[in-house]
């Protein structure tokens, strides 16, 4: 029998798609609290004001993060969500995880929550949504020592890194991205449970260009797959695709008669350098201009692979829109070597690079993609001891002034200048 | 010369109950010490959580320090409320 009339949220049962508020509703049978959510978005759908405050002194011992404060203002009309904290809980890997595993998670979850759960968060947790405060440290009790699983990351920490298949699944990997994150995930915990930063920062691993996890719009730090020598060409398998001996694009979109496959006009033509052509009946590709769009690999699976001599690229600084708009990352270091038997002692000296400096530069609640924005590419490319390259110049120059750093004048900023014009001519 | 642990500590709690607002982003405790690099900043300033003298606020996408007792908890709020 439901608690409150939801008028304005039945309509949202009303269409042909599943709706959130039948699945609510079903959960309510068993947990009443959640009746109170829907009165509450109820009276947020007809006062068009959100009633929730967020934010408090909320979390489990010695972590400062991991947990989300959410508290209703209206806590007398729906005390069922007068507090309705939400859990992230760090995913493994790629998301691997047994249905066993998912059925304990959720066993926990109905006994010491609401039993709703937002699977997974952009950042990749398993988000449990809503519990009050006394339920938060017997749920992390038993959800560290019975289940194994730790708390993710939340506030200005590092958030829980994140990862594509990589090779488990995917044959086009570059390096084993789930080695890398739980390396990262592991040798980073107290950053990952105690705020560190001006602001969030994340990580985010993709095995190739493809990019699964969206690393290059998502991350502060992305590790994208690449390789530095020529993609690896079997010609038989070229000529098999234009006989129509196998399906482009691995079958994908095979639902339509998309006609014949058309090398010249689905493949060559869409390479945004332009550095493929045919020589007579053989692919030929331009290397050096190639910029690891991915697409005639993704087209042509069995006739072109990612070259042998893999590592990857580093690109530093998306973020989603919140200030300025959503922006992307920006190429870093072309290319690194992602080495397991050092410990990937390069990927981290290249974090803590950015570390160092972000946290004395940084402003409060800046993003260090903003930060890098604001100070300029130059002085991020020096901090990274990075040689500035024509690639980095997004366009021509419209600044009539011309900006100096005091080590690329003779004699520094600090010179006397009188003293150096008796000696250089006017 | 950077400060001792001990003395870095103390400068960081005397900032946390005497700064006009009770919560504190990490950066504001920077000028406790500016010979002292930033993470090591944090880390002093986590060891004071661990030892209850400082806790934690956060709004979910932003966390920050504030003296045990200077900030209250929405439950506290809600309390002194009820009790007006």
């Amino acid at each position: 029998m439901p608690k409150h009339d939801t008028p304005l949220l039945d309509e949202l049962e009303s269409g042909p798609w599943p709706s959130f508020v039948t699945d609510i509703k079903r959960q309510a049978e068993t947990k009443p609290e959640c009746w109170d959510i829907l009165g509450q978005l109820e009276l947020s759908f007809k006062e068009r004001i959100t009633h929730w405050k967020h934010g408090g002194i909320v979390g489990v011992f010695g972590y400062g993060g991991g947990i989300v404060g959410r508290y209703s203002d209206v806590p007398k009309q729906f005390p069922g969500v007068a507090h309705f904290h939400t859990v992230r809980l760090n995913q493994p890997s790629s998301k691997f995880y047994s249905s066993a595993k998912l059925r304990d998670i959720c066993n926990l979850w109905e006994k010491y929550g609401s039993g709703m759960t937002n699977m997974h968060g952009s950042t990749g947790d398993l988000v449990l949504l809503g519990t009050t405060t006394p339920n938060l440290e017997p749920l992390f009790y038993e959800l560290t020592h019975d289940l194994k699983q730790d708390l993710g990351g939340s506030g200005s920490n590092l958030r829980t890194p994140a990862c594509c298949l990589g090779k488990a699944r995917c044959e086009w990997s570059c390096y084993d991205t789930q080695a890398l994150c739980h390396h990262l995930t592991m040798h980073y915990q107290d950053e990952i449970h105690r705020p560190a930063f001006p602001y969030k920062f994340k990580f985010k691993m993709s095995g190739c260009p493809n990019d699964c996890v969206a690393a290059i719009a998502r991350s502060d730090f992305a590790v994208i797959g690449t390789w530095r020598d020529d993609i690896r060409i079997d010609q038989a398998a070229v000529k098999g695709y234009i006989n129509g001996d196998f399906p482009a694009t691995g079958g994908a979109h095979a639902g339509k008669d998309w006609g014949a496959f058309n090398i010249n006009k689905e493949v060559i033509q869409l390479c945004p350098t332009g550095c493929m052509s045919m020589a007579g009946d053989e692919l030929k590709i331009d290397n050096a201009e190639c910029t690891r769009c991915m697409h005639c690999i993704n087209a042509m699976p069995r006739a072109l692979r990612p070259g042998v001599d893999q590592g990857a690229s580093i690109l530093v600084g998306a973020k989603a829109p919140i200030l300025d708009g959503a922006q992307f990352a920006t190429l870093t270091i072309p290319f690194l070597e992602v080495n397991q038997e050092n410990d990937f002692e390069e990927v981290i000296e290249q974090i803590e690079k950015i570390w160092d400096w972000w946290m004395e530069v940084g402003k409060n609640r800046e993003r260090v993609g903003e930060t890098i924005q604001r100070v300029g590419l130059p002085t991020f490319l020096s901090v990274m001891e990075v040689d500035i390259v024509p690639q980095h110049v997004k366009e021509p120059r419209s600044n009539p002034y011309v900006f100096w750093q005091s080590e690329e004048v003779e004699g520094g900023f600090d010179r006397d200048v009188r003293e150096f014009r008796k000696r250089h001519a006017q | 010369m950077a400060l001792s642990v001990d003395e870095l500590k103390a400068a960081i709690m005397d900032k946390a109950m005497t700064a006009k607002k009770p919560q504190l982003y990490i950066k504001d405790f920077y000028a406790c010490d500016p010979d002292t690099k930033p993470r090591a900043i944090k880390n002093v300033a986590n060891d004071l959580v661990k030892e209850g003298k400082m806790t934690f606020w956060s709004s979910g996408s932003t966390t920050m320090y504030a003296a045990v007792g200077r900030a209250k908890d929405e439950e506290t709020r809600d309390a002194a409320e009820d009790s007006k």
